[in-house]
């Protein structure tokens, strides 16, 4: 699914990844936890294609070169970032831009566009399983939204776009428990043999209810241990420093 | 210009009184000359070297009355209430959907027939605001004249049509449209303005309203004129007790516009709205300004203005708000934003206070700027073009002026109206 070899990547000649290695196959969930500062959010920005970064190295995905894709077909080939911080765009309505953007995708994709009545009857099953209040789909796109309405509606996003690849930037940071459990139930259920994550968390409790495949540790811009699920809850106890000396 | 005055005078002769106003305003008029940059209201729109470049041959209209307009341009999306002006000349009203006896309409060129009427509109005829305003009373010869009686809430919006056609190239036209709502009345007024395609014209048009107390007046200005089409709107309001009086402007492809609104709230509790979303491309060059008058404690006023700016547009926004000694408790709120889309596109954004009493809420903000970034990477990053998602964005930023409107027909007019324009706008950023 993705394979990142020695990806080096800064701004403003500030090294952030430094031959940077992760091999994600389908269907597997990664987990990547380190302090801040790390590189985490840059790795999942430069996969989404964000620009302003200097980059050198490989990506691939599905076996071609991700880096010179620009950023919507990344989308509509099937990454989706759910956003550390979701950006607030005033005036655009939210359940027009959620059609938009899954007619968009699904134009690409090869799927008839849905019309308005069938989008309607998917959101409306899509968030309610997230307990997602209808009203805030007719506010401005994440104008007003508290932290956890915010997150959910990332986490709609990516039911209804169904990406082959998901990264999660920080999804249970600003995640009460009752928010945390249905966020994670929505990707749980999401889970499948064509589908891979990729989790972004300084916390070990999201990963209590998303079990990850494998744990990276990464610290400046390295990966600096991998393991288990087992890791997670070693890091928790010792901080990222105990894991570095134990190497 | 070339405006023969004497031609004028001979093919509408009237009465004495106002033969001698008009010749009084005409050499006003003359005196002055068109309103350039070094006027302070006239510093962004310099009407004198705009006319010497665009429209140095201009003429006063002069013809015959024609009646024939054409009724495919009338707006079909609601059921409202007409009357047609062409080429600044009434030609008919139709209030079928109304009480007719609340309803006292007349056009100018009837009144002022009547000499005898004359001394209830004298004073629009002797109002020295500008230029302008002086050319327009020496050169109105029609226009409307529109009351409704206390008590008395229309059923359907009045939609007031100013069509020009072939006629008027290379004509200035004026008129002049007086209404005066009663006591506890309301209007939802639609000022639509339509020409055909590639006529050059000037429009200058007067409006005055007077708005009784506890009365509504939402007035909305939709300008949909071919892009050769040069404009000059005033509003001149008077507010009386509790009543409201609610501007939207909108304007599609006209060359040029300046909208001047002039609002005084002169009696307690009285509220003045003015939105607007402009929208520019090419070397459009529209300007809006307002004067918003508290001259009574306990009033209300606020406005918001929203504009995009393309390739070589020119947008102003002048938006004044004064209060008086005796305006204590005043409210009153003026925010300008702006997306400036391209380097050769220019806006100028004026914001001014004028405050003489000491307990007020008064706030003003001017902002103006790109697209977001962050926003057009967030869209993107959800498959979405980054043409389209620019799209997005500025439907976004512009429908938060046009949310503003409280008539939801109009509401869906002006947004089917501006979706159609963008539509045709590159966006090339």
């Amino acid at each position: 699914m993705l394979d990142i070899k020695n990806l080096n990547v800064s701004i403003d000649d500030k090294e952030i990844l430094k031959n940077f290695d992760l091999k994600i196959k389908s269907g597997e969930v990664h987990a990547i936890m380190g302090p801040n500062g790390s590189g985490k959010s840059t790795l999942a920005n430069v996969l989404s294609g964000r620009k302003g970064y200097n980059i050198n190295g490989k990506v691939l995905y599905e076996g071609k070169d991700l880096l010179n894709v620009p950023i919507e077909e990344r989308a509509q080939r099937g990454i989706f970032l759910a956003f550390q911080y979701p950006t607030e765009i005033p005036g655009v309505n939210t359940n027009n831009f959620l059609k938009t953007s899954l007619n968009t995708v699904r134009k690409y994709r090869g799927l008839n566009e849905l019309d308005s009545l069938e989008f309607i009857k998917l959101v409306k099953e899509k968030s309610e399983n997230l307990k997602i209040e209808k009203k805030i789909l007719s506010r401005q796109l994440n104008v007003g939204f508290s932290g956890g309405e915010k997150k959910k509606n990332e986490i709609l996003q990516m039911t209804i776009l169904e990406p082959k690849l998901a990264i999660l930037d920080e999804t249970d940071s600003g995640l009460d428990i009752d928010a945390l459990k249905i966020v994670s139930d929505g990707v749980n259920s999401l889970r499948s043999e064509n589908r891979s994550f990729l989790i972004i968390t300084h916390y070990q409790r999201l990963l209590d209810y998303i079990k990850p495949d494998f744990v990276h540790v990464l610290v400046d811009g390295k990966i600096i241990k991998t393991g288990c699920s087992d890791l997670a809850i070693q890091l928790e106890k010792e901080g990222y420093e105990g894991v570095g000396e134990a190497k | 210009m070339k405006l023969d005055f004497n031609e004028f005078q001979q093919s509408n002769p009237t009465f004495k009184e106002l033969n001698l106003i008009r010749q009084k305003n005409f050499e006003e008029f003359q005196r002055k000359g068109l309103p350039s940059k070094k006027q302070e209201k006239w510093k962004y729109t310099d009407l004198k070297t705009i006319f010497s470049n665009n429209l140095p041959d201009l003429e006063i209209f002069n013809n015959k009355k024609n009646s024939n307009y054409n009724k495919e341009l009338l707006l079909r999306s609601f059921d409202h209430n007409k009357i047609i002006l062409l080429n600044g000349n009434y030609i008919e009203k139709d209030f079928s959907f109304e009480n007719e006896k609340k309803i006292h309409i007349n056009s100018l060129e009837h009144e002022l027939n009547d000499g005898k009427s004359f001394d209830k509109i004298k004073s629009f005829f002797n109002l020295k605001l500008n230029a302008l305003v002086e050319l327009n009373n020496a050169l109105s010869v029609d226009g409307i004249i529109l009351k409704i009686k206390d008590n008395y809430s229309l059923n359907k919006p009045l939609v007031i049509y100013n069509f020009f056609d072939k006629f008027s190239e290379n004509k200035i036209i004026n008129s002049k449209v007086i209404i005066e709502i009663g006591k506890q009345s309301k209007l939802n007024l639609i000022e639509y303005y339509s020409s055909e395609d590639n006529i050059k014209y000037f429009n200058n048009t007067a409006h005055y309203y007077s708005i009784q107390r506890d009365s509504v007046l939402k007035k909305y200005s939709i300008n949909n004129s071919s892009k050769n089409s040069y404009n000059y709107n005033l509003t001149k309001s008077k507010n009386y007790t509790n009543s409201i009086f609610e501007n939207f402007l909108f304007s599609l492809n006209s060359q040029l516009i300046k909208n001047d609104i002039q609002c005084d709230l002169l009696e307690p509790f009285s509220s003045c709205f003015v939105n607007s979303a402009i929208l520019l491309n090419n070397n459009q060059h529209h300007e809006l300004k307002t004067d918003v008058n508290h001259m009574h404690e306990n009033c209300k006023s606020s406005q918001l203005v929203k504009s995009v700016l393309f390739d070589e547009s020119n947008g102003t926004y002048q938006g004044k708000i004064f209060v008086d000694k005796n305006a204590q408790k005043t409210n009153g709120y003026q925010l300008s934003k702006a997306l400036i889309l391209s380097k050769k596109s220019e806006f100028n954004s004026k914001p001014e206070l004028e405050i003489y009493a000491d307990d007020v809420k008064c706030s003003h903000g001017s902002t103006s700027g790109n697209i977001d970034q962050n926003s057009l990477f967030y869209l993107m990053s959800r498959g979405i073009s980054k043409d389209e998602a620019n799209r997005m964005i500025i439907r976004g930023f512009l429908n938060q002026s046009i949310e503003t409107i409280t008539d939801a027909n109009v509401k869906s007019l002006i947004f089917k109206l501006f979706y159609g324009r963008l539509k045709k706008i590159n966006i090339n950023i």
